[in-house]
């Protein structure tokens, strides 16, 4: 059916796929938009990450383990991380920065922790989200580090000081009347929505496909049908409504709504022979479009430790305490 | 055919004028500003607590005390409205009596290193730590407004959108300049690194 296209409409294809490559390429940028001398923001490949070699694989892997199932018993997502500095920034700045890159925290909730070790600089934070600050004061945190980090870490006992922590921690979440866990954790779902604080309000976005599909719709379905045909003006018209909808709003529900609609007007306006077939072939476009976001691992959840995937919810407002041995 | 592309173009035009972007970013703005003052409110109720450890302490320099308690009072008299936003002189106003509030703070604590009896006073110890809390979020706070605001003036100055802004009475925004940044947070961070010992 490609095949048999007129010049213009090849035109128009190349249009498309530039549209659609640009809108790949803000997607792909957005997230890494501040980049600077400062330390990097070590990639979440699992609930323990080990920059300075301190654990041994057996120690980190026991720790991931009672990691995961606390998160099975409860839904609170607890990451450890350990690095040799955190220079140029203090450990507080760093651990916010760390933590509200990872988002850890389910969705809805936001229920995580992290917990920072700078080894060189000898200091220790517990990062607390904006929802579990209630179950982790900042008084408490810090009772935690003096209590259990600070005296093992002295001992150069590293992975026993981490344990009696989070048993510590641990005690403290569960106390906290949270939600239960869901069976199945919606991970996909979260990641794509993962950045929506920085997005808008949905009714501005409704407002602004309102105006798209009232206006702009017939005229251009009508004008594409005019060049291309009545079939393939309808999609193609689908297809541009849907990319520009994506471009303005940023969001692949709009996007596939608003081509929707114009590719039903575009084969209505003028009775177009073809059927139902259409549609589908279109969901999977506009989905393609979007893949770029779902951020690292394709492993789904095992509670064995390894592929982990942060909730996305956490939002880490600066609780926690520092300290140090 | 040419009314139809006119319409086209006028209908884009509708919707990149970025009104409604305007809209959001407002409000963007407004909600981080709210957690700027809402930190800074904490911060103001702690102060009572601390200074009533302190005045406990025997003989604990009496300057650096008053000094704090006049600076808080002075902070917190300061009227914060909405409009504060769109005052870049009541911003700055409201900057420099919360930069003097931190710093009256940072040479309270680094005198109190000179009294170990304060220093092992579990309450004054509690405060410390509630303190440090207290500063880590206004910075985060304060990181946030200044995010919006930037994304907020990126709209408000450039083309077209500046045009929008004109019509609608969007100026820019008042933000955190780098050398309030520094005078307001580089006392804390240095007296709260050289806690434990």
């Amino acid at each position: 059916m490609l095949l048999r296209l007129p010049d213009p409409a090849a035109a128009l294809r190349r249009l498309l796929a530039w549209l659609l490559l640009a809108a790949a390429g803000l997607l792909a940028l957005a997230p890494t938009a501040h980049a600077q001398k400062l330390q990097p923001v070590p990639p979440l490949a699992s609930r323990v990450t080990d920059n300075t070699g301190t654990l041994s694989a057996e120690q980190k892997t026991a720790l991931e383990q009672r990691l995961a199932a606390f998160e099975q018993a409860t839904g609170s997502q607890v990451a450890v991380l350990l690095v040799q500095t955190t220079a140029p920034e203090d450990i507080a700045a760093y651990a916010n920065r760390v933590a509200n890159a990872w988002k850890i925290g389910r969705k809805t909730i936001g229920d995580g922790l992290l917990l920072l070790v700078a080894k060189r600089d000898r200091k220790v934070r517990i990062e607390v989200a904006k929802a579990l600050e209630g179950a982790v004061p900042d008084l408490a945190a810090k009772e935690v580090i003096d209590e259990a980090i600070t005296p093992a870490f002295r001992r150069n006992d590293y992975a026993g000081g981490l344990s009696a922590a989070l048993d510590k921690l641990e005690t403290r979440i569960r106390a906290e009347a949270l939600p239960a866990p869901a069976a199945q954790p919606d991970a996909a779902q979260a990641s794509i929505d993962g950045d929506e604080r920085t997005r808008s309000p949905q009714g501005f976005q409704w407002f602004d496909l309102a105006v798209f599909l009232f206006l702009a719709v017939p005229v251009l379905s009508s004008l594409l049908r005019r060049v291309l045909g009545r079939p393939l003006g309808a999609v193609a018209g689908g297809v541009a409504v849907g990319l520009l909808a994506f471009v303005f709003t940023l969001s692949l529900v709009m996007a596939g709504i608003a081509a929707l609609a114009a590719l039903v007007f575009g084969l209505l306006a003028r009775t177009g022979p073809l059927g139902g077939v259409l549609p589908g072939s279109f969901g999977g476009l506009g989905n393609r479009g979007g893949g770029g976001w779902s951020s690292h691992d394709s492993g789904g959840f095992s509670s064995g430790g390894g592929g982990f995937r942060s909730g996305g919810g956490g939002d880490f407002g600066g609780g926690g305490a520092s300290g140090d041995w | 055919m040419r009314r139809l592309f006119l319409l086209l173009i006028a209908t884009l035009a509708l919707s990149g004028c970025g009104y409604n972007d305007f809209q959001r970013l407002d409000e963007q703005t407004k909600s981080a500003w709210s957690e700027v003052l809402n930190q800074y409110q904490r911060r103001a109720d702690l102060i009572p607590n601390i200074v009533a450890t302190v005045k406990g302490q025997a003989n604990f320099e009496q300057d650096t005390l008053t000094k704090v308690v006049e600076a808080r009072a002075k902070a917190t008299s300061i009227q914060v409205t909405p409009e504060t936003l769109n005052d870049p002189q009541a911003f700055e106003r409201f900057q420099q009596a919360q930069g003097q509030l931190t710093g009256a703070l940072s040479r309270l604590l680094a005198v109190s290193e000179n009294y170990p009896t304060l220093q092992a006073n579990q309450g004054f110890r509690d405060l410390r730590v509630q303190l440090e809390g207290t500063e880590n979020r206004i910075t985060v706070a304060r990181n946030r407004y200044i995010q919006a605001v930037q994304e907020y003036n990126v709209k408000a100055r450039s083309f077209p959108t500046n045009l929008t802004a004109k019509v609608f009475g969007y100026a820019p925004k008042p933000s955190f300049t780098v050398q309030n940044e520094a005078q307001i947070s580089v006392p804390p961070t240095v007296d709260f690194g050289a806690e434990k010992k």
